[in-house]
């Protein structure tokens, strides 16, 4: 009984092994999770300080490099699948002296560091994988390619696209506790933030903040077993808030009311939670219970603030 | 170090350690690929041998073929040719010298009395015997004289002396005698008997017993003298799988062990070539095999193996004549089996029915294993064939092994570097690094107002802090490299490498105090 366990236990290895190197061998991994507040993208930082042309070359040609990085690799996903089965062959010959009425062991301890080479460097080249690039690298490349006609002259956009992930221990804004001692963390994410001098002489500053909500994992007491249980942490939700702030130009603009633009309109995703207009600045701030938002979105937003100005006449 | 000099640098010490493994087992010569096979000598029908040997019993000086079952007592030449044959109605054997001549007899103890068969010629020296239907004999030669000890399927023990008078009797139960055989004490010998009823005595020539054991249903019991003392040890084996060594200077137990199974016989067989212990094959009726070394105290369990059925012999043969017995096993489907030292099994060719017997001796000048089962007795030459130059194989393999290796890391070396997935857009124009700069200390303020206003923890806080420093200081460094005059703002902390604010005099990343 106990020789057939370590069979079980072996040959369960072995043909995990063997999938493990196939699916290596077919760059065929765990797809990114979508599941909320667990997408799996690369964990880009992008600080901005640069003319428009210039951060959607450099955003194009880092995307660029990262594929070439991955590509590198690519030639070699096969080869420790051979090195595997290369591993298989050199055990035959014992299983053929065996045949033969000798005992030998030698060529099955090569294969097995053969097949623990073959893991080595499957485990290497799945490590140079990356992963898909956020929607939203994408999409911050679109607000700066929108709004690169409406840039000054020779200044630059200033901020950082920060999609490193919006659940970070660093970025817990609080943490309370309910009756039950069980903690709750809130995080804030500023993953967008873009100021620029625009050619009209007005100043844009736009920030987009995911807020997120997350139960963390705890232990709880079965009031009939009496035993322990280990609860995992949970997702309790995500919203997304952007802020925009115009500082107007009093030379070029005079600021109107727009029947179109007021607290709790609904632009896109987006509604309009709160709006000020004074002191020759407009703020700004709409919500969103959406986990995601698209460029769009966030443009229409700033499409629409731009109704409450009216421009003087010359 | 490069990225691409340390796999190779892995790759050196990994080849160093698997060619120094495979250097130190080529060397040794641990690594062998050997092989017992069988070839068959001579073979002759003979039903179901009961008893058989290799021995002289012509005193010619040249072993002959002594073989036993339940019609008749035979020997063969040990060409193979038929000596001579005496037919019996159910007897047991055993061998000795009786007439004192230096050359073993056969004694024969039958339904009608005992016979002793002295180089082919036989003579009844008992018979009309108080005793009923045999079970087994045994000359013992005892310090007052040698005695025949008969032994029938009622337990009873009746002595004669070489004449064939009655001597002393003695009863060991109900049940059939399991075994006879001579134990020494101090240099003297006594017998050592068993019943089937389980009873394990020790008597000398006068038919009183030193010592009495009793445990369950015998199957099996012999004597041997395990570590050379002059003093025997008594090995049982029950019919509930209980394996019993005792003492027989005081019938004191000195090892015992559950098997697991009924134990269907008990051998000696020198498997580690060292004198002063013996080692002990049991094989089992359900086809386990156990081999323990006895050191003169207790015993250790050197392995276990196992045949497909009921083992029915043991014999011990140094096959390859490295100083170390090999056991060849036999069992109730005619499979034959050497087992060596370390325990490793090697199949000799099948017979077609169980095996009954196996004794191993020269024949003819020739050492043969001399198998017997139910229809036929079989000499065999066996031999050990080794592949030539198999020693060498762990360097080849661990050639092998090191050329994959040198690949890998040839492979891995090639993969450029994942690239750091911060990235920096950054103008280098005066105005642009002065309103990057602005933002900055604007989103330092942000964050220290969040700070003050509780909607920042203090890690996030600290963390969002030491990438805005950060950028900060590449800001300056960026000033720097422009060629033009900024107010530096920023250094390193010495410790964790956090960029702070100048004139701060403790960290606030790692909390190293800053002297300035």
């Amino acid at each position: 009984m106990p020789l057939l366990c370590v069979v079980g236990v072996l040959a369960v290895v072995v043909i995990s092994l063997f999938f493990y190197l196939l699916n290596t061998g077919r760059k065929k991994t765990t797809p990114a999770s979508t599941a909320p507040g667990k997408k799996d993208f690369n964990p880009v930082y992008v600080s901005i300080a640069d003319k428009p042309d210039s951060i959607m070359k450099g955003m194009d040609a880092f995307v660029a490099k990262v594929r070439k990085t991955e590509s590198a690799g690519d030639k070699w996903r096969w080869i420790p699948m051979l090195i595997f089965l290369a591993g298989v062959g050199l055990m035959l010959i014992d299983g053929i002296l065996i045949v033969l009425g000798y005992f030998s062991f030698i060529f099955t301890s090569g294969g097995i560091l053969l097949w623990i080479a073959a893991f080595i460097m499957a485990r290497s080249l799945r490590k140079s994988d990356s992963k898909e690039f956020s929607p939203m690298y994408k999409g911050t490349k679109e607000i700066i390619h929108t709004l690169r006609d409406d840039l000054k002259p020779g200044s630059t956009f200033l901020g950082h696209l920060d999609l490193t992930g919006a659940m970070l221990q660093t970025k817990v804004a609080r943490e309370t506790k309910d009756t039950q001692n069980r903690t709750t963390q809130y995080f804030a994410d500023q993953w967008l933030s873009l100021k620029a001098k625009l050619y009209d002489g007005n100043v844009l500053r736009v920030s987009a903040i995911q807020k997120s909500k997350k139960r963390k994992s705890y232990t709880k007491r079965s009031r009939i077993s009496g035993k322990y249980k280990m609860k995992p942490e949970k997702f309790k939700g995500s919203e997304q808030e952007l802020k925009v702030r115009i500082v107007v130009n009093p030379q070029a603009y005079q600021i109107v009311p727009s029947p179109t633009f007021r607290q709790g309109q609904n632009i896109g995703k987006y509604t309009i939670a709160a709006l000020s207009t004074e002191g020759g600045m407009i703020n700004v701030v709409a919500n969103s219970p959406f986990e995601d938002v698209e460029q769009e979105h966030i443009l229409n937003i700033l499409k629409s603030t731009y109704s409450l100005l009216q421009r003087k006449a010359a | 170090m490069s990225r691409k000099i340390i796999p190779f640098v892995v790759a050196l010490v990994l080849i160093c350690l698997v060619m120094v493994v495979a250097g130190v087992f080529s060397f040794s010569g641990a690594v062998t690929a050997d092989k017992f096979g069988s070839d068959t000598a001579w073979s002759q029908p003979y039903n179901t041998a009961e008893s058989m040997k290799v021995i002289d019993l012509t005193g010619d000086g040249q072993d002959e073929l002594f073989i036993q079952n339940t019609q008749n007592v035979t020997v063969y030449n040990g060409d193979g040719s038929l000596l001579w044959s005496f037919a019996y109605s159910q007897p047991k054997t055993s061998l000795g010298d009786v007439n004192g001549d230096g050359t073993e007899d056969i004694i024969v103890f039958h339904s009608n009395g005992v016979d002793v068969i002295t180089n082919g010629q036989s003579s009844t020296i008992a018979f009309a015997l108080n005793i009923g239907t045999p079970a087994r004999v045994a000359l013992i030669r005892f310090a007052s004289g040698p005695q025949i000890v008969l032994g029938d399927t009622s337990s009873n023990l009746l002595a004669l002396g070489l004449d064939g008078q009655p001597l002393w009797t003695a009863n060991m139960g109900s049940e059939e005698i399991r075994g006879l055989d001579d134990a020494k004490i101090d240099g003297q010998t006594y017998l050592a008997a068993a019943s089937h009823s389980g009873i394990v005595r020790l008597y000398d020539g006068t038919g009183n017993f030193l010592w009495n054991n009793g445990q369950g249903q015998i199957r099996r019991m012999r004597a041997f003298d395990l570590n050379g003392d002059g003093n025997s040890e008594v090995l049982t084996g029950s019919e509930y799988g209980d394996f019993f060594i005792y003492s027989a200077r005081d019938g004191s137990t000195l090892f015992n062990k559950t098997l697991g199974q009924a134990v269907s016989e008990v051998r000696e067989v020198e498997l580690n070539g060292d004198p002063s212990s013996r080692e002990i094959i049991v094989g089992g009726k359900d086809g386990g095999i156990w081999a323990f070394s006895f050191d003169g105290t207790t015993a250790a369990q050197l392995w276990t193996g196992s045949l497909s059925d009921k083992v029915t012999e043991i014999s011990g043969l140094d096959i390859n004549e490295d100083g170390k017995q090999e056991a060849v096993i036999g069992d109730e489907q005619g499979n034959v089996a050497v087992f060596t030292d370390t325990g490793t099994r090697n199949n000799l060719p099948k017979h077609s029915s169980g095996i009954t017997r196996i004794d191993i001796g020269k024949l003819g000048g020739e050492r043969y294993v001399v198998i017997a089962d139910g229809s036929e007795v079989q000499t065999n030459k066996v031999n050990l064939s080794s592949i030539p130059g198999f020693k060498y194989t762990p360097l080849v393999v661990g050639l092998i092994v090191s050329a994959v290796i040198l690949i890998i890391a040839a492979i891995l070396a090639s993969i450029p570097p994942k690239p750091e997935m911060k990235v920096s857009f950054q103008d280098k124009s005066r105005e642009s690094l002065d309103a990057e700069r602005r933002m900055l200390k604007e989103s330092i303020a942000d964050v220290e107002r969040l700070r003050k206003a509780g909607e920042v923890s203090g890690d996030a806080y600290l963390a969002r802090l030491k990438r805005l420093r950060g950028d900060l200081a590449e800001n300056e460094a960026a000033f720097k490299a422009a060629g033009y005059q900024v107010k530096v703002e920023t250094f390193n902390c010495p410790n964790c490498g956090g960029t702070l604010e100048l004139g701060m005099d403790k960290c606030e990343y790692c909390g190293q105090v800053i002297l300035s």
